[in-house]
């Protein structure tokens, strides 16, 4: 009896303590609603209004688009595929349609699990709450947050139909690599539209916003598929698909999209103009100001700057005998400017940007080694009257250094070969003589030129800064050497041609100015002289390749072999390759001899430049009017004797008042 | 009137308070309102219907509303700049002279100008003056029978550059306008105060208006008009010619002659141009007359 009593006792206080409870929770919810509703953001109306941003579009030379910045391509619900809609209502929100923007058991489970068992935070929020969220709060976690973000969803739900949050959520989810939205998303991934996705897509995609960084296919393809796998699992429970389907859609193989993953945001050459964009107009413009940016990319040139890029440095991990699963590999950088106006046709800034996206092509600043040494030919030819048969010896250098150690450079092949005319030093690349210049011409003299090539980086002024010990980086070498290709006429290099607005006005156009940085003449027997480089010197694999056109070019090893270079150009497209690690390491091969510019940059460049010229019509060099050719001795620098058989014998341009033999006593 | 509460003393006593009417009533009501409200969500909408009637109230904050402040700002920002170039193009149009279009656009601004508009400028001005901005041919060449597609302005401090570009935006003729030197070149038809005894590139080449004149007369009727190519300035002087000298240089095939007026006791001098060769001619015949 006595225990009855206690039980109706028990009851009685339950009741009354529930009444109380509920009647607090009324009171505390009302006034919660009329204390936080003044703080709450506005709502848009309609609600797809909050999807509508103007796009920033991108295009190629050739009119393609190559990227939209702060897309969001609006889609309706019919047109996409019911795979997907299933998918996501199974992972995210099962009771969708029946709850008014709160799952009120899943909240009460959740609050449970979060309150009651330490270390577990178990999240409830629905499709209309993460709308909410994503559309109004930041990404803090605070209670106040939390119940502002509820509230919100609440009014979504009051004011919205199920179809109409639905659109609006799909259409602004995020699921990485740049994709906002089902459209794109099913384009970036699957380059398709978001109606034809099947049900393993559209199940790979429903997982991907839960962390689309952890779940990138792209990077972590085996945590994708498992996602994927448990997005399907849930359908099966939700009653979408049967387990047949299921297992079938886990079984089916997976076929990721690549063919535009370099013109999305985030490519190197993307980067860099996004970058160039947002220095001049800022970042509200260029994110939010739907403008039209005309690029000076060439599609077709960067698909071949990529594939030579990858390929180049395959051959340079079998040379050096790096296996696929080393994380330590040389990387690699290229780009290729067109010599009469400057425009950068290509850009590729390391193997993979999606492994890193350090953009070497622009900000990897390294040494150049030998490739600097056309500005100090350049600049001896200038100042000092030199010309390509002035004689010179090779042979050991000691130059004092002010306040230093003797600067005493060496050949890369640690031997001399005594007297020899300049330009075979120059195609041999013959440390010793190209010392023995700078110290007669100076420092100052070769800097100076490299500048007025347009060389920006800062410029050492020691002597050895004429064999490159000045670091630059390859944008600025394509730039300089196409100088010489334009014999002396300096283009600015530039990354886009016009600016419109939304409404198609003009906010930008680049016009192309010519200045004149070189003598002609001088810049010619530079240009002879780095043709030999090609034909017969450094970079001569270049014609063991098969590029057969005229080029001139130079290549660069730092002494170390950290740097690998190859630079040159045809009289239309100048294009510097780097390759090397990004670490100090050397670039060694198996058989323990360092990789030389010759070997590692050069078949990247003629690779790249076969492809890239193959539209075109062979042209050579304009040789100026005041340029005469000789025939001369390399070692005596001499016309050639009949009776010397086994002279070497190079044909050397050259300016009005140069002569053979006269400068035989240097 | 105060009742006296006190606890069911028996089972019978507690089942008559437990069940009571206004116990059932009160838990038939809360669970109908429970029950009601899982089932029907009547709270979440009241609170929702009552939240869009304050809609219009509240801020415009948070991501989505600060996107599209972003857009206005960048649409602010870029109107600006539109804007901007459509006065410069307004004023540019409107210029009347080289000096009216170098004011008009400031250093960093640029503006596309009209060829019909460039032609009208160069063609107002005198042959001589016209020469030092570009040689005729040359203009000739570019209007009519090189790519031309564009005439390009850009601002500079204290002047403007013209590009004439063609359909690739590559400039095939630069030129570099500076205030000054298009002041200077404008100024050189006003008279100036003084005379010309006193400017020392006419020394020993001023002649009386008298010997001149006769010496003038005498050269071939097809010279003359080469020797005061535009007598407009010289017409517009009020008072009479009382001297007249030759410069000691040419410039650009022309050869600054200084016409000295007197009125009113008042001595000015206005500046024109010669073709070199026909001044040459004069100068002979001066120096015949004075021999």
């Amino acid at each position: 009896m006595n225990l009855f009593l206690r039980l109706l006792k028990l009851f009685r206080f339950c009741l009354f303590s529930g009444l109380i409870l509920v009647s607090l929770s009324l009171v505390s919810g009302m006034f919660l609603v009329f204390y936080i509703a003044k703080d709450l953001p506005k709502l848009p109306s309609p609600l797809s209004r909050i999807i509508e941003r103007p796009q920033t579009r991108i295009f190629a030379s050739n009119g393609q688009v190559l990227t939209t910045l702060g897309e969001r391509k609006t889609i309706p619900l019919n047109m996409v595929s019911p795979d997907f809609i299933n998918a996501i209502l199974a992972t995210e929100d099962h009771r969708f349609f029946e709850h008014h923007g709160i799952n009120k058991l899943r909240t009460l489970k959740a609050l449970y699990i979060t309150l009651f068992k330490s270390g577990k935070i178990q999240g409830a929020s629905t499709i209309t709450q993460q709308l909410a969220k994503n559309l109004f709060f930041s990404f803090d976690k605070t209670y106040k947050r939390k119940i502002k973000e509820l509230l919100v969803a609440l009014q979504i739900e009051a004011s919205n139909t199920k179809e109409e949050i639905l659109h609006a959520y799909i259409n602004q989810i995020y699921f990485g690599a740049g994709a906002q939205g089902i459209e794109k998303a099913a384009r970036v991934f699957f380059g398709k539209s978001a109606l034809d996705l099947n049900l393993p897509e559209a199940a790979l995609l429903a997982g991907l916003p839960k962390s689309p960084t952890n779940y990138n296919p792209y990077r972590h393809l085996a945590l994708a598929l498992k996602r994927r796998d448990i997005v399907l699992k849930r359908m099966v429970q939700a009653g979408f698909i049967s387990g047949l389907e299921a297992r079938q859609a886990m079984l089916s193989k997976l076929e990721l999209y690549h063919g535009q993953s370099d013109s999305r945001t985030g490519s190197y050459f993307l980067d860099a103009l996004i970058n160039k964009l947002v220095l001049k107009y800022g970042e509200d413009v260029v994110y939010h100001g739907g403008i039209k940016v005309f690029s000076t990319i060439d599609t077709r040139l960067q698909s071949y700057a990529k594939e030579s890029i990858k390929k180049g440095l395959e051959r340079l991990d079998t040379m050096m005998g790096i296996g696929g699963q080393d994380v330590d590999r040389p990387q690699g950088a290229l780009v290729a400017i067109d010599t009469g106006s400057g425009a950068v046709k290509a850009m590729v800034g390391g193997r993979d940007y999606y492994k890193s996206e350090f953009n070497r092509a622009t900000k990897s600043l390294r040494q150049p080694g030998s490739s600097f040494k056309p500005f100090l030919y350049y600049a001896a030819f200038k100042d000092l009257g030199f010309n390509p048969a002035t004689v010179m010896t090779d042979k050991p250098v000691s130059i004092p250094v002010k306040g230093a150690a003797n600067w005493e450079p060496e050949n890369f092949s640690r031997t001399f070969s005594g007297n020899m005319i300049l330009k075979k030093a120059l195609t041999r690349s013959v440390n010793s003589i190209a010392a023995q210049i700078v110290e007669k011409v100076g420092p100052g003299a070769v800097t100076a030129v490299a500048k007025a090539c347009g060389i920006k980086s800062p410029l050492k002024d020691v002597f050895s800064v004429a064999l490159g010990t000045s670091n630059v980086t390859p944008f600025e070498m394509a730039s300089a050497y196409a100088v010489f290709a334009t014999l002396g006429v300096r283009h600015e290099p530039f990354l886009f041609w016009r600016v419109e607005d939304a409404f198609g006005r003009v906010v930008f156009e680049h016009i192309v100015q010519e200045k004149r940085v070189l003598d002609p003449s001088i810049a010619y027997q530079v240009v002879d002289m780095m043709k030999a480089v090609i034909e017969r010197g450094s970079g001569r694999s270049i014609r063991q390749l098969g590029f057969k056109r005229a080029a001139a070019g130079k290549t660069g090893t730092t002494d170390s072999y950290n740097d690998a270079w190859f630079t040159g150009f045809t009289p239309s497209l100048c294009t510097s390759v780097w390759t090397g690690f990004d670490r100090k390491k050397k670039l060694i091969g198996i058989n323990r001899i360092g990789i030389t510019g010759g070997k590692s940059a050069a078949p990247i460049w003629a690779d790249f430049m076969m492809n890239a010229l193959k539209s075109e019509p062979e042209r050579d060099f304009a040789i100026p009017d005041n340029i005469r050719f000789e025939m001369v001795d390399t070692k005596t620098g001499c016309k050639p004797e009949k009776e010397n058989k086994v002279a070497e014998v190079l044909r050397v341009p050259l300016k009005p008042g140069q002569h053979l033999c006269e400068k035989n006593e240097q | 009137m105060i009742r006296q509460w006190h606890e069911p003393l028996d089972f019978h006593e507690w089942l008559k308070r437990a069940f009571s009417f206004l116990n059932i009533a009160v838990f038939i009501v809360t669970a109908i309102f429970v029950f009601s409200e899982f089932r029907f969500d009547w709270f979440e909408s009241l609170v929702g219907t009552y939240l869009v009637t304050t809609n219009e109230f509240r801020p415009e904050t948070g991501a989505v509303w600060e996107t599209g402040k972003q857009t206005s700002s960048a649409h602010e920002y870029l109107n600006k700049i539109i804007d901007k170039k459509e006065d410069v193009r307004l004023n540019v149009h409107q210029a009347s002279s080289f000096l009216d279009l170098a004011s008009s656009v400031l250093p960093g601004e640029w503006v596309t100008l009209e060829k019909q508009q460039f032609k009208i400028l160069y063609l107002s001005l005198e042959k001589s003056t016209a020469l030092k901005i570009i040689e005729p041919a040359r203009l000739l060449w570019l209007l009519k029978a090189s790519s031309l597609d564009r005439i390009f302005c850009e601002g500079i401090p204290g002047g403007v550059k013209i590009y004439f570009i063609d359909s690739e935006n590559r400039v095939i003729k630069q030129i570099d306008l500076k205030k000054e030197h298009i002041l200077e070149i404008e100024n050189s038809k006003k008279p100036v105060a003084g005379q010309l005894a006193d400017m020392e590139g006419f020394l020993g080449r001023i002649y009386p208006a008298k010997v001149f004149f006769k010496a003038f007369f005498k050269l071939p009727a097809d010279i003359i008009p080469d020797l005061i190519v535009n007598p407009e300035s010289l017409l517009k002087q009020g008072g009479r010619i009382i001297n007249i000298g030759i410069w000691n240089e040419a410039e650009n095939g022309y050869i600054k002659l200084g016409f000295e007026f007197e009125e009113k006791g008042v001595k000015q001098v206005v500046f024109i141009k010669g073709r070199e060769w026909a001044v040459w001619q004069l100068s002979l015949n001066l120096k015949g007359d004075e021999n």
